[in-house]
């Protein structure tokens, strides 16, 4: 009977004991004997699964059983957060390296919030009272999951249709930016990114690849990955990578050779936000390899008049039918180099021999060799009325009108350069002609003032003899009048 | 010859060019061993008439204005017949000009040949030396090239700097704050006609005295016994003479003008840095130099403004020194004059080579 009593006892001492010590997350507890779908999501979330309660987030105390103290403000609940408080509750832990690496021994950064505020999403939004983009609108709030987990609204697969939720709202982004495209999402499912995207392959490159996740800048920003100086590195961060480009079976020195490019060097060099960046031929949300026919199209949105010439020219229906990639088959593609007169003609290293060099009789070889020989002889005409310019400048003469009209010779040698394109004779010696005119009219202008340089030591020569007899006349006449 | 003759007797019987003729015959040059300097006069009157020809041969295409100017000049040097050697002679002469202003100036000083009673010659000359010099810094800018530029923003600089008038000075030279198209036009004016028109009347004063006094002689000759004196009639021998070297610095000229033509330079730019060396002309650069090197500060004073009072105050010493040199007036050594005079000239010399290095 004693040990009855005192097993009663214990157990009533014990449900007295327990009583004071309630559930870990009464929050949760309660909450999910109310149901409902943040509850669901919340057991899926990875901070659920690392052991943090609702209070974490929503304040309040969530030990107390009791409702009126659980949510109470004393205890600092504050129920939804809105605005820019919700990324503020995030960032109470993920701002906290502290927090971060020793208690959750997470390798995230903690510098996240710093970068959004910074950012394009970070600037005030339409009502002034908050940033545009708080870390629920893309991450979610209940049932947040790793980047890494299929699951999540920010994996690469699932990441361009979250950006999409804003970007591709005509109504909402003209709020924002209205000159903003808001057909993003449908070119880059045409691009071959999107279209192994869409395939479920979270390598190739969606939005947060080349335009950052939490930093994400204005394209026009000089920070900004996108921008054009940027923007090479930011590619080849994949595609100069062969490890990870493994499997895609395309090369991956596109970077270095684009670096030693004319384009490249003027770019990554000399800092030519003009000179074309990888999105300037293969597009940027709809990046994709130009198709052989369209290759002059790409090229001439800088290079029109070439682009025009070719289109017209005989060699675009014959590189159509045998499938040669246009301006790429002469100037190459990501390692074009400046194009210099030895690409043209029919000579050792000119490009038109490869097609035309075993066969002399051809009109295209005759046509070459003519518009290298013409050329040839205009550059030549031109270094010579240069040549007598500078003369004529050290002789002290003034020569800045005929420096002025060599500027047109120059100017023919590069129209010539364009009217290669054509690959029409006539077209082309009308071109040099014009230059060969300047030339002439320099040359001559200019040997005359030399001429004339030399005429006007002739001239003081004669000058001063006459001055001197007159000199000496008067000196031995005033001798003889002295002599008086 | 008849012909000649024939014409001199036409002019002779109606202006009684004979009087001329005889009064001309009458003037004697006092003749000894310092009479070289005697013909350095003549020497800058020479250049000031080759300014006068070769400045109004250059008025007929110049355009004063900063649009025109240095284009006007590009196409004197270029297209207009001669005109490179015109504007060559005009930069020149302009710098001979003074040089032989200078040594005229310096051997007069020596000869002591300002004292009674040629106050009023010494103070004639003078002022037209200090024309010379506006001559010089007025027609520096008018080429309106980058150099040009810079050296008359320096120069009315300089004269802003003078303590109670600076400010007015160099608003009144730059016709405004800053130089600009303003100074140029107003430059121009000064160079081709308020200038021109005060020398002229300096130098018939100058000239007229020259002809009334005649030439001084040096103290020592005038002790001399009248048969012990050596003199050389004005007319023809001196004249002659005269004409001899103006021939021979034509010809320096020409050869000068040939092989080292005027540049022009890149025209001046209002919103483009300085560029390296700017440097007045050589006449004035000594003063520039000595400004150099005269400390910040002088106690309280700025040293630049102490600078420029001194130059001042001995340029007015120097204009009027007839008057103070009581000595040399009354015919006795001023060993004082000398030194001073020695100094200047060492002075002047040194500061120019070491502004010019």
């Amino acid at each position: 009977m004693k040990t009855l009593l005192s097993l009663f006892l214990l157990v009533i001492m014990f449900g007295i004991y327990s009583s004071t010590f309630p559930a870990e997350d009464q929050c949760f507890v309660c909450h999910e004997s109310i149901g409902g779908a943040e509850v669901e999501l919340y057991k899926k979330d990875i901070h659920y699964k690392k052991g943090i309660s609702c209070s974490g987030c929503h304040g309040g105390n969530s030990k107390s059983e009791d409702m009126e103290t659980a949510m109470s403000k004393a205890d600092g609940f504050i129920g939804i957060p809105k605005g820019d408080n919700v990324s503020k509750v995030c960032t109470k832990c993920h701002s906290n390296a502290q927090i971060m690496i020793k208690q959750y021994n997470s390798s995230l950064n903690w510098n996240q919030e710093a970068l959004l505020s910074k950012s394009v999403h970070g600037r005030l939004s339409v009502s002034g009272q908050e940033k545009i983009v708080e870390c629920t609108t893309c991450h979610n709030a209940h049932g947040i999951v790793s980047v890494k987990n299929p699951a999540s609204p920010v994996y690469p697969v699932n990441l361009p249709k979250t950006c999409a939720k804003c970007h591709s709202d005509a109504k909402y982004m003209r709020t924002y930016n209205p000159a903003l495209p808001v057909d993003q999402l449908d070119k880059y499912r045409t691009s071959k990114h999107g279209i192994l995207n869409a395939k479920g392959d979270p390598k190739p490159a969606e939005c947060a690849s080349c335009h950052g996740s939490h930093e994400i800048l204005p394209v026009k920003d000089v920070n900004s990955k996108v921008y054009a100086i940027n923007l090479p590195s930011t590619c080849s961060h994949c595609h100069s990578n062969a490890e990870y480009m493994k499997g895609y079976k395309i090369p991956t020195d596109q970077f270095e050779k684009f670096s030693a490019s004319v384009h490249g060097v003027a770019l990554l060099q000399k800092h030519d936000v003009g000179a074309p960046a990888c999105n300037s031929c293969h597009g940027n949300h709809a990046a994709t390899p130009p198709g052989i026919e369209s290759i002059s199209k790409v090229c001439g949105t800088c290079h029109a008049l070439n682009a025009d010439l070719f289109s017209s020219s005989p060699h675009k229906k014959a590189f159509d039918q045998k499938r040669l990639p246009e301006c790429e088959t002469c100037h190459g593609n990501h390692a074009i180099i400046t194009a210099t007169d030895k690409l043209l003609g029919v000579q050792d290293g000119a490009v038109c021999k490869w097609c035309h060099g075993d066969k002399p009789e051809s009109k295209a070889f005759k046509t070459a060799k003519f518009m290298k020989e013409l050329r040839d002889s205009l550059v030549s005409e031109e270094g010579i009325a240069l040549h007598l310019i500078n003369d004529a400048e050290q002789k002290g003469i003034e020569i800045t009108d005929e420096k002025f009209k060599l500027r047109e010779a120059k100017q023919a040698l590069f129209e010539s350069r364009t009217m290669v394109h054509s690959f029409d004779q006539s077209k082309f010696s009308e071109t040099i002609d014009k230059g060969l005119n300047v030339t002439a009219s320099v040359t001559q202008d200019m040997s005359i003032a030399i001429d004339d340089y030399y005429f006007r030591r002739w001239g003081l020569g004669i000058a001063s003899l006459i001055i001197t007899i007159l000199a000496v006349s008067l000196f031995f006449y005033i001798k003889r009048i002295e002599k008086r | 010859m008849n012909i000649i003759k024939n014409i001199y007797r036409w002019i002779d019987e109606r202006v009684k060019l004979e009087d001329l003729v005889k009064f001309l015959g009458k003037k004697y040059v006092p003749v000894h061993r310092n009479s070289v300097w005697y013909y350095f006069g003549g020497v800058s009157l020479f250049f000031f008439i080759i300014q006068v020809v070769t400045g109004i041969l250059l008025l007929f295409y110049y355009k004063g204005s900063a649009d025109l100017a240095f284009e006007s000049i590009q196409f004197i040097m270029s297209k207009v017949q001669f005109g490179w050697l015109i504007r060559s002679i005009h930069a020149w002469s302009a710098n001979l000009f003074i040089l032989a202003a200078f040594i005229h100036m310096f051997s007069v000083y020596f000869e002591k040949s300002y004292r009674n009673p040629r106050e009023m010659t010494w103070v004639s000359g003078m002022l037209m030396f200090f024309l010379a010099l506006g001559f010089g810094f007025s027609g520096y800018l008018l080429p309106w090239n980058e150099l040009a530029f810079f050296a008359t923003k320096v120069g009315s600089d300089i004269a802003g700097a003078i303590p109670l008038i600076g400010d007015p000075l160099k608003i009144f030279i730059r016709g405004g704050e800053e130089v600009t198209g303003a100074t140029l036009s107003r430059l121009f004016g000064f160079h081709v006609a308020l200038l021109p028109g005060i020398f002229t009347v300096l130098l018939a004063l100058h000239l007229l005295l020259v002809q009334r006094q005649g030439m001084s002689s040096p103290l020592k000759v005038e002790t001399l016994k009248e048969s012990e004196k050596r003199t050389m009639p004005f007319f023809p021998n001196f004249l002659l003479r005269d004409l001899l070297l103006w021939l021979l610095i034509l010809n320096v000229l020409a050869i000068l003008a040939v092989f080292f033509p005027s540049e022009l330079g890149r025209k001046a730019d209002l919103f483009a840095s300085a560029p390296a060396g700017i440097k007045p002309e050589w006449y004035f650069l000594f003063m520039f130099q000595t400004l150099k090197y005269i400390p910040g500060h002088l106690l309280i004073f700025e040293g630049e403004v102490v600078g420029i009072l001194l130059f001042m105050v001995a340029g007015i010493l120097w204009l009027l020194v007839p008057f103070w040199d009581t000595k040399s007036s009354k015919g006795q050594q001023n060993r004082l004059i000398t030194y001073v005079g020695l100094f200047a000239v060492t002075f002047i010399i040194v500061l120019t080579i070491l502004g010019w290095i």
